[in-house]
Parts: C-alpha cells; structure tokens; sequence
C-alpha cells in the first residue's frame, strides 16, 4: 500500500494495462447494452418497464469499469499478456465447425448437407487437436475415430440422445 | 425429531430403488473420472456431464447430478494429492500437505483420510440438511418479494467479497452476470430486449451455452496457453487405509473440519470456500509443532478435506429450501434442475417430497459410494493423471459440443457456445474470475422479477426494503460485509487468506 502511495504521488499514467483495457472493456460492452435497449421504456417506480433494468445495470457496469481505468492509473497490477490466435482459432473453429455439419446448413449459396456425428465426430476431435503445441497428426488421427466412436455408443445408444449418426450413409 | 427421521426414510426409500442406486454409482463414477483430470474443475465437469442426464427422469437425474457434484469434488482432491494442480479454490490447501504426503510415499494414506474425512462430513452433513431442510423451507414461505431481493442482495456480497482476486473485479463481474439476464423477453410486457432482433435469443441466452463457453472452452484456452508442469508422484502410493496412529492424529481434526464448513457453507454467498481455509489455520494454531504444516501433516488433510466436503453438501441448503443458489456450482445445480422442469425453491420440498428427501438420501449413499469407488481405483486414477493435455482437450470439446447441441438439439447452441468461449477467454486475459459471473446471471431473472413485484406492492416505494424488519437486516449484514471488506487492514487479512 504504502509504495502504491508513493507511486500515486508521480502522477497518473497506465500502471496496470490489464485493470486498464478491463475497465474499458466493461465501459464498451455497457455501452453496447445502452444502445441495444435505447428503445426500450423505462417505465416509473411504480411499474417498472423492460428498458429499466437494463438501462441502470448497464449504468452501473460503466461506473465500475470507469472505476476500474482510473485505479489502473494509481496503483500498480498485472500487464495484459499475449492473445493465443492458435488456440481461439483451432478450438473455437473446431466447435463451431461441429455445430455447422451435424444437421448441415444453408448460406447463400453454400450448402452442406446433414453429415451426422460420425463426420463431425473426428472433424471437431481433429481440428481442435491442431491446436496443441505438440501435436502428433497420426496419434491425433487414430484418437478422433475412438473417441466418435465412444461418443456414439455412449449418446445414441446408452442413453438415447436423438443426435443424427451419419443420415446420408445409415439413414440414422 | 421423529419427523425428520421419516422423512429420511421416505427418502431412503426413493434413493435405495436400484435404478436409482445404479445411478448414483455411475454419477459418482464419471463424475470423479472426469473431475480428476488436472485443468476441469467441478464447475466444468458438471457442465460437461449435464447431457447424460437428460434421457433420465427428474429424481434419477438429480440423484445422478448430486452423485456427479460429490465425485467432482473428490476428483479435485485426488488431482490435489497427486498432482499438486487444484481443481478449484477449495482444494488449494489440500495441495499444501496432502502433496508433500504423497511425495513422502504416504499418497494412499492421504487420499484415504481425505475420503474419510470426507464421508465423515458427508454424514453430518446430511443430517443437518434434514433437520434444516423443513423449518428452513416455512421460512421461506414468509419470505415476500423484498424479501427474496435482499436475500439474493446480501448473496452476491457475499460473492463479491469471497472471489478470488480484486474486489471490485468481481463486482464487475457479477453486475456483468446481470446485464446478460437480461437479455430476452421481457416478462411482464413481451417485448424483446437487446436480442440484436436474432430470434435464437429471445429466449434469453442459454444457461448451458454460457457456463460450457465460460468454463469449458475458455479453460481449454487457458489451459493451453500455460502447459502446467504436472509434478505427478513418482513415489509409491502405499497403502490406502491410514494406520490406528493416522486415525487418532486426524479424527480431532476432521471433526473440527466438519463443524467449521458445515457451518459456513450454509452461508448464501460461496460460504463453503471458507471453510477449508478457516480448517487449516485452526489446526496450525492449536497444533503442537506448527511446523510439521506444509511438510505433510495428516491434519492438514483431514481438517481442510472435511471442511470442503461439509460445505460442498450444506451449500445445498440455500439452494434447496430457498431456492436460492450460493456459489457457481450450485447455479449450475439450478440450471439442470430447471432442464428437468424442477424450479427449485421451498415449494420442491411440498410439491415432490420424494424428490427432495430422495435427493438427501442419495447425498449419503453418494459419500459412501466415494469411499468404495475412490479407495479400489486410485491405480486407475493415477493413470488417468497421465493422459497428456494434447489428448484431452480434443476429448473435452467432442463432449461439450455433443452435450450443448444435445441441450435444445440446436446446432446454432454451438457457435453460440464458441462465441461465449471467446468470451470467456478475452475476461480472462483481462483478469477477471468468471465464477461470479455465472452466480449474477442465474440470480438476475430471479431478482429482477422479485425487485418488479416488491415494488409494485409498495407503490413504487424503495422504502420497502428498509421498513420490512427481514429485509432491513438482510440488507445491514450486505452492507457491513462491504465495509469490512474495504477496511484496508481487512483487505490485506483477506490477501493472505487466499495467496497462502
């Protein structure tokens, strides 16, 4: 505490970059819920409308984040550290890649028919596995069938979950 | 008295069916089998497991969901052991002398008296949750809406001051939760708020979607970005059942642990992560050679351990009778429950007596289950411990993404998921604890219904919530807890407590 005061005594300048994006963070997401629920009534104390709560706890979360920059300029912290692109990419792409072919979909003009799990089984197993620094493509491989074929039994058969197996092959 | 005891039975009598006692094993089972993984906490392990309850009916899949909580828990406290990682906050003083146990060739003895300890706890714990579960319930039905709103008021302070890290991080942090309850339709009037006009939304954002984008993908993230240095014990595990001079040693100490986390986990508010804590610095106090601590002395297993276990099990307490969920895991709790079409709150115990007592029961026979689980197959558990992390991550995508579209059978759920999980990650670059986040976001539809209906019996009139006696006090504990918590020489008491 004591050297913080030092330090707040030299004058203001970022002191924590991750207190620092943080507040502005909480600062712009209340800001994009402002501006979703500008049209939403307020309503009065007495009958309280769908804009109110919103509208003040949106309020509040840039009161705090604004809090949060300022004391980021008088005390010390964490600094913001590296953005793993591989990861977000490999595994969230992994994830959303497994949610557009297991009942196929439809863009404009591309269109990809209803693979079932035992496609988009391995392909999710897969391409998330790219994501780790020591990835073994053919280990990653023979793991991807397993664990679909585990999964399989497990989902469809043991407990009955209605998740389509391969429609285009099975008819299942 | 004599009512308790019948309402044990009537719940012995549901729990002990063999459907239901197969379920609870098999809960038990995957539960510790998934939460012994190092990176998945309890908090991933039950959203990751939440699907295969969903073929059962609404007391087998509880009494599963219950049996999956306990085996998270106990997982955490092998991966604790063995590996040094803590699962959770809780386990972290398990890691101090229950490690150093292990690596002295004591890992069976430890992992022995922790599932002791635990079932020791278990046991009390139960109780207490029976003899508290019917009185606790008829308060809560004097409860009125200003009430229920200071309640869950005074619950999130508590939250706030108990996280981990800055406290006004996890204010954020909760506020943040309440801002996505929002999102939806309005109640009362039917208009659609902040949905961005894309229909999947208006139903509000999913609870699963949330805590499996937050917790499992985010962690993944996490968890890749920093390759943990698994310090697995290469030292024999020996013997599993802790000798005669074990059990004198610890049997003070779990005792103690168990009054002390019963207690606190009783608390709304994450009470239970308290408890461990609080066990250790007793037993280091009134040990006497204070110095055996941290170099694997048995009592700073038995105690922590029994502590972690009691309050995991009363923290069901609020959640049961009031309805009203203490920590992350128990909002977890709530959303499989509403899944199965259980809203929880003190009208589970008059409406489906046989799910509520059937659920108590099943906490016991689940901490019994723990004990003959956990004891034969620590060999199994320590080999699971070597699965390397670039195996297990694919592993925990192909279940969160089969568990999510398996939630609505919406494939949509799933891009949605890994939008949250990007989410999840940028709040953890940024340094906040999400765990609180996911407490506001379960607790603001309640509250804000509850705020809308207090309001409107008062016309309009804050005062309602200071001039009703229940709620006044509720609301002077919130803001004497945010006090104390501020007072600077507090706050640097509260540092230690959770760097130690």
């Amino acid at each position: 505490m004591s050297l913080n005061k030092i330090e707040a005594a030299q004058g203001w300048r970022i002191r924590s970059t991750q207190d620092f994006a943080g507040g502005l963070f909480m600062i712009a997401l209340a800001g994009l819920a402002l501006f979703l629920a500008r049209d939403l009534p307020l309503g009065s104390l007495r009958q309280i409308g769908p804009g109110m709560l919103p509208k003040s706890i949106a309020v509040i979360c840039a009161a705090l984040g604004a809090l949060l920059s300022l004391n980021a300029m008088r005390y010390k912290g964490e600094k913001l550290s590296g953005w793993s692109w591989r990861g977000v990419l490999f595994v969230l792409g992994a994830a959303i890649v497994f949610g557009l072919t297991i009942r196929g979909f439809e863009i404009g003009p591309l269109k990809v028919p209803q693979l079932g799990m035992l496609v988009s089984g391995p392909l999710v197993v897969f391409i998330a596995g790219l994501a780790a620094d020591d990835v073994r493509i053919k280990e990653l491989a023979i793991f991807a069938v397993a664990m679909t074929t585990a999964c399989a039994l497990l989902f469809k058969y043991a407990l009955s979950l209605p998740i389509p197996l391969a429609p285009w092959l099975l008819g299942i | 008295m004599s009512e308790m005891f019948a309402h044990l039975g009537l719940g012995f009598g549901v729990a002990l069916t063999l459907q239901n006692v197969a379920l609870c094993f098999v809960g038990c089972l995957v539960g510790t089998l998934v939460g012994v993984l190092p990176g998945v906490g309890p908090i991933a392990t039950i959203a990751m497991l939440l699907p295969i309850t969903f073929g059962l009916d609404p007391v087998g899949a509880l009494i599963m969901l219950a049996g999956i909580y306990y085996g998270a828990q106990y997982g955490g406290s092998t991966t604790a052991i063995l590996v040094n990682i803590p699962g959770e906050a809780t386990a972290v003083v398990t890691t101090l002398d229950g490690h150093q146990m292990a690596k002295q060739g004591r890992a069976g003895v430890a992992l022995g008296t922790a599932a002791l300890g635990s079932f020791v706890a278990g046991c009390f714990a139960t109780l207490v949750i029976a003899a508290l579960g019917a009185p606790l319930t008829k308060l809560a039905l004097l409860f009125g809406p200003a009430e229920y709103f200071s309640l869950m008021v005074m619950g999130l302070c508590f939250a706030v001051v108990l996280a981990r890290g800055s406290i006004l991080k996890a204010f954020c942090m909760i506020m943040l939760g309440l801002l996505l309850s929002t999102v939806g339709t309005d109640l009362e009037t039917g208009q659609e708020r902040m949905t961005f006009g894309f229909p999947p939304l208006s139903d509000g954002i999913d609870f699963a979607v949330l805590a499996m984008g937050v917790f499992g993908f985010a962690e993944v993230l996490r968890n890749l970005e920093n390759p943990e240095a698994r310090d697995v014990v290469r030292a024999k595990i020996g013997r599993l059942l802790p000798g005669w001079e074990d059990i004198k040693q610890s049997i003070a100490p779990c005792l103690r642990g168990t009054l002390i986390g019963g207690t606190l986990g009783i608390l709304p508010g994450n009470g239970a992560v308290l408890g461990p804590f609080a066990s250790y610095t007793l037993e280091k106090k009134i040990a006497k050679d204070p110095s055996r601590f941290g170099k694997g002395a048995i009592e700073g297993v038995a105690g922590p351990e029994s502590a972690n276990n009691a309050g995991a099990q009363t923290a069901f307490i609020p959640l049961l009778t009031l309805g009203i969920p203490p920590n992350a895991v128990m909002a977890l709790m709530v959303g499989a429950m509403t899944i199965h079409g259980i809203i929880p709150g003190p009208q589970v115990m008059t409406k489906n007596p046989e799910l509520f007592w059937g659920m108590i029961a099943s906490m016991w026979i689940g901490n019994l289950m723990l004990l003959v689980i956990n004891l034969p197959l620590v060999g199994l558990w320590v080999k699971l411990l070597q699965v390397p992390y670039r195996l297990m991550f694919p592993a925990i995508l192909i279940f969160c993404s089969i568990g999510i579209y398996s939630v609505n059978n919406q494939p949509v759920d799933v891009a949605f998921t890994a939008l949250f999980g990007l989410f999840g990650y940028l709040l953890i670059k940024l340094g906040f604890e999400p765990a609180p986040m996911l407490l506001g976001f379960v607790l603001g539809k309640l509250m804000e219904e509850k705020l809308r209906q207090a309001l409107i019996i008062s016309r309009g009139s804050f005062m309602t919530f200071i001039e009703r006696p229940i709620s006044a006090g509720l609301l002077l504990v919130a803001v004497a807890i945010l006090v104390i918590a501020l007072l600077p020489a507090m706050s640097k008491k509260r540092d230690e407590v959770f760097t130690e």
